[in-house]
């Protein structure tokens, strides 16, 4: 569509709030990111001095940053599984469902509007070791749970939370898909001999692929950058490094560990990362996964 | 190959609608049956019925002699076209086909030789790798088809299937379907509402009115004997004329003013009712006794081959529809004089809506 303004300053007047607030809130702290990645600053940021790529250097061999990579992978994919998983089963209950739909339907979206260090709380308390009712029924069956200490423990406790924000949102998706499906390919597949649990992965999940691959993506964005403040209010990355997500790892080194320097150069790798996730979920998503 | 019985078949809603009460059909082994009526009739959902995708809350249904009343779609062999065809748009066209069959646990090589036979008898060869959303809605049709004759059915059941074609399309594939039923020789049930498709395709028709089964018969019966006047209205187009219409001392009085003399013995009111072409058309000079009544006109449709005049009587309500053969051209508001022979005259009694 061509617009004819009777001015040409007049678009870009009008472009300007959105500009600024790009400009200001995101070119320049990561232009600032990016020019902190390559000098070495004291823990005061009195003075600094230019090391060049040395910040990347030390980073990448460092066995901790990769140990915190293969955190994120296991973090990202787990929560994504989880979470589509999960809500793909609740949306295919609540499609079924005939009363009063639109109440379950609400209530399985509540939890997207809660606050992710919030999120990150009322697991933190429902499993806590001591007062925690989860740890102590997982007790009563002879499991003994301590994220504190045990790794394991606090990785499944940090998916737990971040996957329950992000059911909601998957479950809206899913929803809208399985009633775009039209009901006669349903009937028709019944009649070609199809059982319900054929019929599900031969028909219905195929025609949801594009829903399914589209969340895939948007879950991975999700785990890898969004939960910061669910593991912050739960594990804070520990015990030891078993829970500190690349994201975290940034905040942690700059701001705990006072190393700047470090920190920004993570950033500048994570910004890489952004822009390959986002150029695959504009390439792919619209092309790749079609019927 | 299959009878297919229906026996007091009705279906009530949990809610409490009963849309239809009881429907009695016998259909013989390679028939082809048409379900006609208005929308809302209730003939999809007694096809829907057939096919095992609704309950039926009353009556029995047989096909074969095994009752399939609870019987699952799957397991009472039989196939459906869909309305929108209801192609797997993820699946190329052999796959679609082989849809069923794999379904079934048929082995590979029988799967490739059944899809090939009946994609050539379709003419669907060079199509066999598409997706339906590259085919055109001809071709689509044609798959619907293929996926439903590639399992050889007891009987196949067509739900409005022409009713997204235009209207060329629609006959040349209405003339393949009755084809290809003859040549397969499979029982049938076909739902339209479409009349015209109605009356092509149907070895008999069931004209339904309400759930209810109003007349089954052939084609020419229905057109020459409709038992009730919707059916009379709703085969032959344009429809019969139906009036209002009282029989006393073998005069037949319609409004105030038309007076037919009659042979008839009873005395009742009735509808009476006599199709556009049966009317004939008396010269201008003809004597105005010789007409049975004179028609004001109102409207004219010429249509080449025959030319349809719309036009009131005196004394009528009713709009009365004249089907000339060749063009004509009678001025609008110009009167005709009409004669409507008796031997082509309907005659219903007005309360119990039955033939007389």
């Amino acid at each position: 569509m061509n617009v004819t303004f009777p001015h040409r300053a007049l678009p870009w007047l009008l472009l300007l709030p959105q500009l600024a607030v790009t400009a200001i809130f995101f070119l320049w702290p990561a232009e600032k990111a990016v020019e902190q990645a390559f000098y070495q600053e004291d823990a005061f940021g009195l003075s600094r001095e230019f090391v060049g790529l040395e910040n990347f250097i030390d980073l990448l061999t460092d066995p901790y940053y990769y140990e915190s990579i293969v955190v994120t992978l296991i973090f990202s994919f787990s929560v994504a599984f989880l979470g589509i998983a999960v809500a793909l089963a609740l949306a295919i209950m609540a499609n079924r469902v005939i009363k009063a739909q639109l109440f379950y339907q609400t209530l399985l979206i509540w939890p997207y509007a809660v606050a992710p260090a919030l999120a990150g709380v009322i697991w933190w308390i429902m499993f806590d070791p001591s007062i925690g009712p989860v740890a102590q029924w997982l007790k009563f069956w002879g499991i003994q749970w301590n994220h504190y200490l045990n790794s394991t423990d606090a990785m499944i406790l940090v998916v737990i939370a971040a996957t329950w924000k992000q059911i909601s949102y998957n479950f809206l998706f899913f929803l809208a898909g399985l009633q775009a499906v039209p009901k006669s390919l349903i009937e028709a597949a019944a009649i070609d001999g199809a059982s319900p649990i054929k019929r599900f992965w031969t028909i219905v999940f195929p025609l949801l692929s594009p829903t399914t691959f589209f969340l895939l993506v948007v879950n991975l964005v999700y785990a890898f950058f969004d939960t910061f403040g669910i593991i912050d209010a739960t594990t804070g990355g520990g015990p030891g490094q078993s829970t500190k997500i690349m994201v975290y790892k940034v905040f942690d080194d700059g701001f705990i560990g006072l190393d700047l320097g470090s920190s920004a150069a993570q950033s500048v790798i994570l910004m890489g990362i952004v822009g390959i996730m986002t150029v695959i979920q504009f390439r792919f998503i619209e092309r790749k996964v079609q019927y | 190959m299959a009878e297919v019985i229906l026996k007091e078949v009705g279906k009530t809603y949990p809610n409490g609608f009963n849309a239809i009460p009881a429907v009695d059909l016998h259909i013989a082994d390679g028939e082809f049956i048409v379900l006609v009526g208005p929308s809302g009739c209730g003939k999809s959902t007694l096809l829907r019925m057939v096919a095992g995708l609704e309950s039926i809350t009353s009556g029995e249904l047989t096909i074969n002699g095994t009752v399939m009343n609870k019987k699952e779609p799957a397991d009472r062999d039989i196939a459906m076209v869909f309305q929108n065809y209801a192609l797997y748009p993820h699946m190329t066209v052999f796959n679609n086909m082989a849809y069923g069959l794999k379904n079934r646990g048929v082995d590979k090589a029988t799967i490739l030789k059944k899809v090939n036979s009946v994609g050539d008898m379709l003419g669907l060869e060079e199509l066999l790798d598409r997706k339906p959303k590259q085919l055109s809605g001809g071709q689509r049709q044609r798959v619907a088809m293929g996926r439903a004759m590639v399992r050889d059915p007891q009987v196949f059941l067509f739900d409005e299937p022409l009713s997204n074609l235009d209207a060329k399309l629609r006959v040349q594939m209405r003339v393949e379907i009755r084809q290809l039923q003859r040549k397969l020789g499979t029982t049938t049930l076909y739902v339209t509402h479409d009349q015209v498709e109605a009356m092509t395709l149907a070895d008999r028709l069931v004209v339904l009115n309400k759930g209810n089964a109003e007349q089954i018969g052939t084609p020419l019966e229905l057109y020459e004997r409709p038992a009730t006047p919707f059916v009379a209205a709703f085969i032959g187009s344009p429809s019969m004329n139906l009036l209002d219409a009282k029989v006393a001392d073998g005069v037949l009085s319609i409004g105030a003013n038309i007076r037919l003399a009659t042979d008839l013995s009873f005395n009742k009111n009735v509808v009476w009712g006599i199709r556009p072409e049966h009317l004939e058309c008396l010269p201008e000079s003809a004597p105005n006794e010789d007409a049975d009544f004179i028609l004001t006109v109102q409207a004219v449709e010429s249509l080449g081959a025959e030319t349809l005049i719309y036009g009131t009587l005196e004394g009528v309500e009713t709009i009365v529809v004249v089907r000339l053969s060749g063009p004509h051209s009678p001025e609008l508001g110009s009167q005709m004089k009409l004669k409507a022979p008796s031997a082509k005259w309907h005659l219903f009694d007005a309360s119990t809506q039955q033939r007389l």
